[in-house]
């Protein structure tokens, strides 16, 4: 992966009528990059991605594609490759038929585009069905058809639109890590636009969280999950305990808040009297005192075990709730209505602004 | 669950229903074959000398050609204006698109000899008497709907993200709607052109209130031959319709394929 900026998208804006669905977004990534748009239904997603491809081009901002400005040429001149959630293969071609499309409209000899298309098939590894009708086709088949006619072009960026929501939990699973490695081995630069979250940690160098129109936080997976920028991201990637409360004082980056079940730390910057949420992940919890550790106690709720971890979800009264992820291993796991303490590190608790959500 | 009995019975209806349908044109066919001006069981041989007589029928030629300007003309502008209809209401964000469209596909639930009657009075009343334009555009009037049913039907099925992807893929505007749009809609656009061509080329309710003395169309001078003289002359052109019928048929099968145009793919 080089450093180079690849895609430049800056202060892209879209409106329809009087919503503004992008609002100034930047957004630079690099060559050979995978990137995920997580977001909610709705916040401008596949705008974005439609605005990448030309498809729908922005009312203001710029776009540069490998260096060029593409802001205003047309979709056919730009070399994206998109694979559309409902796929969009052609009926009335075949599955070789349709790999080749690209190519034949650009002209290539016909040698060239036979010996591309061998390829591109048989890296989604379809080699063998070449001659069948699209209708002849599964879904998962559908999808790598979809695949290998988008990348046969060799495209400067190829985008995904929920390419894989139309599969089948297992066979979307597998296709997330088959992707990802296939999408390496021909060094592409991809998008993936998602509201899995789990696709968007398993199948990304980097995720941009957007949130009506906006760009929350753009960070590797770990980071986005570890650091969550706001309210927003912490809420929209994984599980958390969430704590309403007051600052009253704090130092150094850090924050000392009062709330229902306790006085907590946590990081971030307030005034003493602002209203935060304090957050953490549920795997910093761990049954016991700590020691220099935020903790609170409560009587146990729920205890819900998920094959090599278990969830338990603990109200500590006042409408506050605390969740604590245990691995399988814990020795001494509690039960419902058992009363407990748990603790986790300052250092990796956040407050955030609580008007934010 | 379908059983053994319901299959059978289901099989059955259906091969006699077919053969019911059918078995009038075996008989016009064979008829056409009569030595005799009298058509009689069993047959005493075979002759074509009905055929030759054909050309020979009083005012034939002229007819034929009528009828077959009208067909190919009505259908080539209803095929035209059709689609363009069926775009406009199937794609366009048209106020009361619903409406037009079943306003479009109305005369076909309307019988046809009132279609003729009504046609006649308005065409007179407005003072549009040249019989040829009046018979174009009242078979305009017979055609338009099948293929502005059709037409809707097939643009209402087609996913306009195989447009987007074309263009992504390379093609311009033009160039995706040639390429995957006319494909998708071939059928469609063939199964109508050949509804209405037949539909056109055999009506008679509706070009009875229209056509003169001087020009009548084939299959009103065909009712005449009846009453004048009944032989098998006629049936000799009936079997040579259904001839001409059966290969375009046969054409459009090759073209896009008969189940595709039925509507039962997929
Ligand atoms: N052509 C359009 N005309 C008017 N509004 C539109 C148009 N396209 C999208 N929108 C609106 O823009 C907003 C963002 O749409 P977009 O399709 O980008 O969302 P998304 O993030 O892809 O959502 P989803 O996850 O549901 O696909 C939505 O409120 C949508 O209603
Ligand atoms: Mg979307």
């Amino acid at each position: 992966m080089s450093a180079a900026p690849h895609l430049v998208i800056s202060g892209v804006s879209k409106r329809f009528g009087a919503a503004t669905v992008l609002d100034r977004v930047d957004l630079t990534i690099r060559r050979g990059e995978l990137v995920t748009l997580l977001g909610p239904s709705g916040c401008g997603k596949t705008t974005l991605l439609r605005a990448i491809a030309g498809l729908a081009p922005p009312d203001g901002g710029t776009i540069a594609l490998a260096g060029r400005d593409v802001t205003h040429v047309p979709p056919h001149r730009r070399n994206v490759g998109v694979v559309f959630q409902s796929y969009a293969l052609f009926p009335h071609l075949t599955v070789a038929g349709n790999v080749a499309f690209g190519l034949k409209v650009r002209g290539a000899p016909k040698a060239e585009i036979d010996r591309a298309v061998e390829r591109a098939l048989s890296l989604v590894k379809l080699g063998h069905l070449g001659s069948r009708r699209i209708s002849a086709l599964s879904g998962g088949q559908q999808q790598r058809v979809a695949l290998a006619r988008a990348i046969a072009v060799e495209p400067d960026v190829l985008l995904f639109d929920e390419a894989l929501s139309a599969l089948d939990r297992k066979l979307r699973e597998e296709m997330q890590v088959e992707l990802r490695r296939l999408l390496q081995e021909v060094k592409a630069t991809a998008i993936f636009v998602t509201h899995d979250q789990d696709e968007a940690l398993t199948m990304s160098d980097r995720v941009a969280v957007m949130n009506k129109g906006r760009i929350e936080q753009l960070a590797e997976p770990r980071e986005l999950y570890a650091r969550p920028a706001s309210l927003f991201a912490l809420n929209f990637v994984g599980l958390s305990t969430r704590i309403a409360g007051q600052v009253v004082g704090g130092s150094n980056g850090t924050v000392e808040v009062v709330t229902p079940v306790g006085r907590l730390s946590a990081r971030g910057a307030f005034q003493p009297g602002a209203s935060v949420i304090v957050a953490t992940r549920p795997e910093q919890l761990r049954l016991g005192t700590g020691d220099g550790a935020n903790s609170a106690a409560g009587r146990v709720r729920s205890v819900v075990f998920q094959g090599s971890r278990t969830l338990v979800d603990v109200d500590a009264g006042a409408g506050a709730s605390l969740l604590a992820e245990l691995s399988g291993r814990e020795a001494e796991l509690p039960r419902v209505h058992d009363e407990v303490r748990f603790a986790w590190p300052v250092a990796e608790t956040f407050a955030f602004a609580a008007e934010a959500s | 669950m379908m059983t053994r009995t319901a299959i059978i019975i289901c099989w059955t209806l259906a091969i006699g229903l077919a053969l019911f349908l059918l078995l009038p044109l075996v008989v016009i066919a064979a008829a056409s074959f009569s030595p005799t001006p009298v058509f009689d069981l069993p047959l005493s041989g075979a002759s074509t000398r009905w055929y030759g007589r054909i050309g020979r029928l009083d005012g034939f030629w002229p007819s034929l050609s009528l009828s077959l300007q009208i067909a190919v003309l009505s259908t080539a502008l209803s095929l035209v204006a059709g689609t363009l209809a069926a775009i406009a209401i199937a794609r366009g964000r048209l106020p009361g698109a619903t409406a037009l469209g079943t306003l479009l596909v109305s005369p076909l639930m309307m019988p046809g000899l009132v279609l003729g009657i009504a046609l006649l009075q308005y065409f007179r009343m407005i003072g549009f008497t040249a019989t040829w334009s009046a018979l174009l555009v009242a078979h305009l009037v017979v055609t338009l709907p099948y293929v502005a049913r059709t037409m809707i039907a097939g643009l209402s099925r087609f996913d306009f993200t195989l447009i987007e992807a074309a263009r992504t893929l390379g093609c311009t505007y033009a160039g995706s709607v040639l390429r995957v749009m006319v494909p998708a809609l071939a059928p469609s656009f063939l199964i109508s052109g050949l509804f209405s061509l037949l539909a056109s080329f055999d009506n008679y309710p509706v070009s009875i209130f229209l056509t003169d003395v001087r020009s009548k169309t084939l299959p009103i001078r065909m009712l005449q031959y009846i009453e004048e003289a009944p032989d098998p002359t006629l049936a000799a052109l009936s079997t040579l319709i259904l001839a001409g019928t059966l290969v375009l048929l046969l054409i459009s099968d090759r073209l896009v394929g008969l189940h595709r145009m039925a509507g039962t793919a997929d």
